[in-house]
């Protein structure tokens, strides 16, 4: 399951930008066009595409040793996502996952299973979600670590985590609880979906079915030394916070574009009605180019720790929420019946578009996250030295 | 009481906003209620300020145009959206409302909008004022009084000008004009860390600190002695607590008073109990196990207090104006005549603005620019604005000072009285006289 194409040596992460970039549209326009209905609708998890994809340089090019184009890798997500939603999901996943073990100072993981990883030739997603939410004060964190001899016992659920199966791994984070109940800190691993690890189905989504998500339980499993990425996790998460949530705009540019394309498509036979429609192709057309451009220009700095840069990332990445939203809306409006049809891509695109606005973190998030930056602190009562908000 | 006696009449302090009410009088000062301002003697001052009788104005208040509305005003045609709801975004409203019934009105702001007098924060302690006294209105109150839409606890994020949508944290809002009277910031040097530093720049500010200072004596470190670190040092000594007041120069309003004036206020405030131990500048705070304060000088001397007040001074914040592509030189550029800024239909005043590149922090031009806004935005006749540099005044008590004028800072200064009563310093340039200061 790991190993999906033979072992090819690391290939793709030499190729220039523009030739990364022709070979991922040509992967969206022949096989993943050719799949989308399958992964949307029916739970076909495409890992021979992310295969190809990683072959093609998509998945890896945005690590430090491969350049550190983070542009380059959101327009690869941009190109999928066009096509496919659920696969430009699939995509971010990864290089999610990527960026944890390039970042880790753990040489065990950052050397062979990062080259595996970046190369498309084993796979692996994040399970961050419920922590992003607990170190923002949304929700608590659902996993609990007690260290021990070697390591950390972890146990607990996460309700759903993509891009995993049987055989393959994911970043997880843990609270660790000291022997008297208290925190002491939390720590990043890399969870290995072996036999220890119950791997419990989903209830059916709206759509993107394919992205293999599951529920995870957790009962006393041990993470090893080798497979810490962090402890503690804050410093490698406040590093890594502003590129993780600026990766997940291709998808959203996918989908807004996608949709564009699908208005395009329709205008020769019902142009002469469409033009009563608002939210037009060319207008929307105009306003993505300006938010790409600027995600674009926010991805040459991906490692500024300021907070004007991080509301600048968490700014554009609602604005690529609400923008798909109203993309995909208008898309479905100028397809008019056809568009209705259960198979077809704007219906499609609906879901996707409100996928991109409710996965971790999702409009409300973002927003949140955006006010808690910007509510300046007082000094509080009782608040020790040291002391930091999550 | 005969029945054809005057409606009781109301005057507003031009410097700081207090309005003197002839029904209520000013007992403290001696003045009983229903005294008739004609009747106040002319020495009598602004019991905030400190300033004459003659800086005072009839103060009509503005009545909204009366219209059959909703308390719960939400327009599904965009309005102006105006960001800020201090004094200049209020005044901006009220001027709007009362020359256009119907023009939705959106007011954005990341407090509560609850209505009280700034420059009254900066003296409350001692006259024993409370959060709740200080509070004229809430902003749920003002709101339905002008009939606008407020959203309160909002934070404007950035704005997309070429669809006129502001960015907020609670969803885009579509505006047909945008009104920027977001203010100024405190700005903290980097030692002075915001969790440890209180900002008494609203109202939120202010109350975080009146709380801690409710349970006794405490000693208080201020640093920055600008007008507000000045003014908060003699308020809280007043209120009996132990206030060290540093800067990084020689003496308080250094920067702008001439040495003579800088001295003698400095006497003053030690005069009163202020502890002014010369030039420092903070090098690193903490908070010891005891939960006080444990403050360095880059002379290695070290102070304990139990609170520290920053008042280092204010700066705009770039972000809205970045966004829109606007003009921005220490504050955002608008035009001086009609406070228009760099782009289309985005206007500007208050303390976020810039003239020519100068900041003006008071309160004293804020109604004129909020008046010639909504004139200008609602396509009315106006006559433009006109900026004049405001007089300073200072509200200690132990020397209230005026500043006329734009001293320079290397001009020679010319004492023209000096004695226990008064101070009379004057600047010339070229046989013109350019800057006045009276203590």
């Amino acid at each position: 399951m790991n190993d999906v194409v033979a072992a090819t040596p690391m290939s793709g992460t030499g190729l220039s930008d523009e030739a990364v970039i022709e070979q991922v549209t040509a992967i969206a326009n022949g096989p993943l066009r050719a799949a989308v209905t399958r992964i949307d609708q029916h739970g076909h998890y495409p890992l021979e595409i992310m295969a190809s994809l990683g072959h093609a340089g998509a998945l890896g090019c945005h690590l430090s040793r491969n350049g550190g184009r983070v542009g380059l890798a959101i327009a690869a997500m941009q190109a999928a996502s066009r096509v496919c939603g659920a696969t430009g999901f699939l995509m971010w996943s990864h290089d999610v996952c990527g960026l944890y073990l390039e970042h880790s100072a753990n040489p065990s993981l950052a050397g062979t299973m990062l080259d595996r990883h970046a190369g498309g030739l084993s796979f692996g997603g994040t399970a961050l979600s419920n922590p992003m939410k607990a170190l923002s004060g949304i929700e608590t964190m659902l996993l609990r670590a007690e260290p021990v001899a070697g390591g950390y016992r972890v146990s607990g659920s996460l309700p759903w985590v993509s891009h995993i199966g049987p055989g393959q791994y994911c970043g997880a984070m843990a609270r660790v609880h000291r022997t008297d109940g208290s925190v002491s800190h939390e720590i990043l691993f890399i969870l290995h979906c072996d036999e220890r690890v119950v791997l419990r189905p989903c209830p059916q989504f709206s759509g993107m079915e394919g992205t293999s998500t599951w529920g995870i339980r957790l009962d006393d499993y041990f993470v090893s030394e080798s497979d810490l990425v962090a402890d503690p996790a804050r410093p490698l998460i406040a590093h890594i916070r502003g590129v993780f949530i600026l990766l997940q705009a291709g998808m959203g540019l996918g989908v807004v574009q996608g949709s564009i394309d699908a208005m395009r498509e329709v205008e020769p036979a019902l142009g002469h009605v469409n033009q009563y429609l608002q939210d037009r192709p060319d207008a929307l057309q105009a306003e993505l180019d300006e938010l790409s451009g600027w995600v674009m220009k926010l991805a040459e700095t991906p490692y500024d720790g300021s907070r004007d840069y991080l509301l600048d990332v968490l700014d554009a990445r609602v604005q690529c929420s609400e923008l798909s939203l109203r993309a995909s809306q208008s898309s479905l409006l100028h397809q008019g019946a056809r568009g209705y049809l259960a198979a077809s891509a704007p219906q499609r695109r609906v879901r996707e578009a409100h996928f991109v606005s409710i996965v971790t973190p999702a409009i409300k998030h973002l927003r949140w996250e955006m006010a808690r930056l910007m509510n300046e602190p007082f000094p509080t009562e009782l608040s020790p030295a040291g002391e930091l908000s999550a | 009481m005969s029945e054809d006696v005057e409606a009781w009449r109301q005057y507003i302090c031009r410097a700081c906003g207090l309005i003197y009410d002839e029904a209520v009088g000013d007992p403290d000062s001696g003045l009983a209620p229903g005294t008739r301002f004609d009747d106040i003697p002319e020495d009598w001052e602004c019991p905030l300020c400190g300033v004459r009788k003659s800086d005072f104005e009839l103060h009509t208040r503005r009545v909204p145009v009366v219209a059959a509305a909703p308390a719960e005003v939400v327009s599904r045609t965009p309005g102006v959206v105006i960001v800020g709801a201090g004094l200049a975004g209020r005044a901006v409203a009220e001027a709007l409302r009362s020359l256009d019934a119907a023009i939705p009105v959106t007011m954005v702001t990341a407090c509560s909008g609850d209505v009280y007098s700034k420059p009254e924060l900066s003296v409350a302690l001692a006259r024993g004022l409370s959060p709740e006294v200080l509070c004229r209105e809430t902003g749920a109150d003002m709101a339905r009084r002008l009939r606008i839409r407020l959203l309160d606890s909002t934070f404007a994020v950035g704005v997309s000008r070429s669809q006129r949508l502001l960015r907020t944290t609670r969803g885009p809002l579509r505006y047909s004009h945008l009104v920027l009277a977001q203010g100024a910031k405190p700005a903290l040097p980097p030692a002075l860390p915001a969790s440890l530093t209180w900002r008494v720049n609203d109202l939120q500010g202010w109350t975080g600190l009146y709380r801690r200072l409710q349970g006794g004596p405490r000693h208080v470190v201020i640093v920055g002695a600008g007008m507000v670190g000045c003014e908060l040092a003699e308020d809280f000594v007043r209120a009996g607590h132990a206030v060290t007041l540093l800067d990084r120069l020689i003496g308080p309003l250094a920067g702008v008073l001439p040495a003579h004036a800088s001295d003698r206020l400095r006497q003053r405030l030690m005069a009163i109990g202020v502890h002014c131990p010369g030039p420092a500048s903070v090098s690193e705070v903490s908070r010891m196990p005891t939960g006080r304060l444990r403050i360095v000088t880059q002379c290695r001397q070290t102070i304990e207090a139990d609170e520290l007040v920053g008042a280092t001074g204010l700066a705009t914040c770039s972000r809205l104006a970045r966004s829109a592509g606007l003009a921005f030189d220490r504050g955002i550029a608008v035009d001086r005549h009609t406070l228009r800024t760099s782009v289309a239909g985005i206007y500007a005043l208050g303390d976020c603005i810039s003239i020519d590149g100068a900041p003006c922090r008071f309160i004293e031009p804020i109604a004129a620019q909020a008046e010639i806004i909504a004139r200008d935005l609602l396509g009315l006749p106006h006559r433009g604005y006109q900026h004049r540099a405001p007089v300073i005044r200072l509200k200690t008590r132990c020397m209230p000072l005026a500043l006329h004028g734009i001293p320079h800072p290397d001009g020679a200064w010319r004492i023209i009285q000096d004695d226990d009563e008064r101070l009379v310093m004057e600047q010339w340039q070229d046989g013109t006289l350019e800057s006045r200061l009276a203590a």
